[in-house]
């Protein structure tokens, strides 16, 4: 499993949905989910560094950003 | 009347850095919790919970407690309910 910060589904559209059809849903998938039990002595983000991407460890480290995270477009 | 006193940027500089530091110690924090025998990273929660007393004592001397009932001191007269608020920074 190719561990990607954002997975994507194609929901069903129905021929009778009044609404404008979402083509593409997506989920986050940040790397703890393939990490398992974390390893003893990770390297790790400067302390400074830590502190603006959210997490000690490089390892761990995921964007969530909005750009991509939502990943719906229409047509 | 004009507005209160500015904070000096060292104000600001100080608070982030305690910040980084309570956030590294917060990380490793959690991490001990399911790693109790890890000796490094012991060792590394230890020297920055340190670090972060000392940079908490050097900020508190200069603009007054960070915490209260007990956790810091003040000097006179009483500096608790000063500005700015933690929402206020």
């Amino acid at each position: 499993m190719s561990n990607t910060y954002t997975k994507y589904y194609y929901p069903y559209i129905s021929p009778f949905d009044p609404c404008k059809p979402i083509i593409r849903k997506s989920y986050p998938t940040p790397p703890q989910m393939y990490l398992g039990f974390q390893p003893p002595n990770l390297p790790q983000f400067e302390i400074k560094e830590a502190l603006y991407r959210g997490t000690l460890w490089p390892a761990l480290y995921s964007k969530y950003d909005k750009k991509d995270y939502r990943g719906e477009y229409d047509e | 009347m004009s507005s209160p006193k500015q904070m000096p940027p060292e104000y600001y500089q100080q608070l982030e850095e305690i910040q980084m530091v309570d956030f590294a110690i917060v990380e490793l924090n959690l991490y001990l919790d399911t790693h109790p025998d890890d000796y490094e990273a012991i060792k590394q929660f230890n020297s920055l919970t340190y670090e972060s007393r000392k940079l908490k004592k050097n900020f508190e001397k200069q603009f007054g407690p960070l915490m209260h009932f007990g956790r810091s001191y003040s000097q006179y007269p009483w500096q608790w309910d000063d500005q700015p608020w933690p929402w206020q920074v």
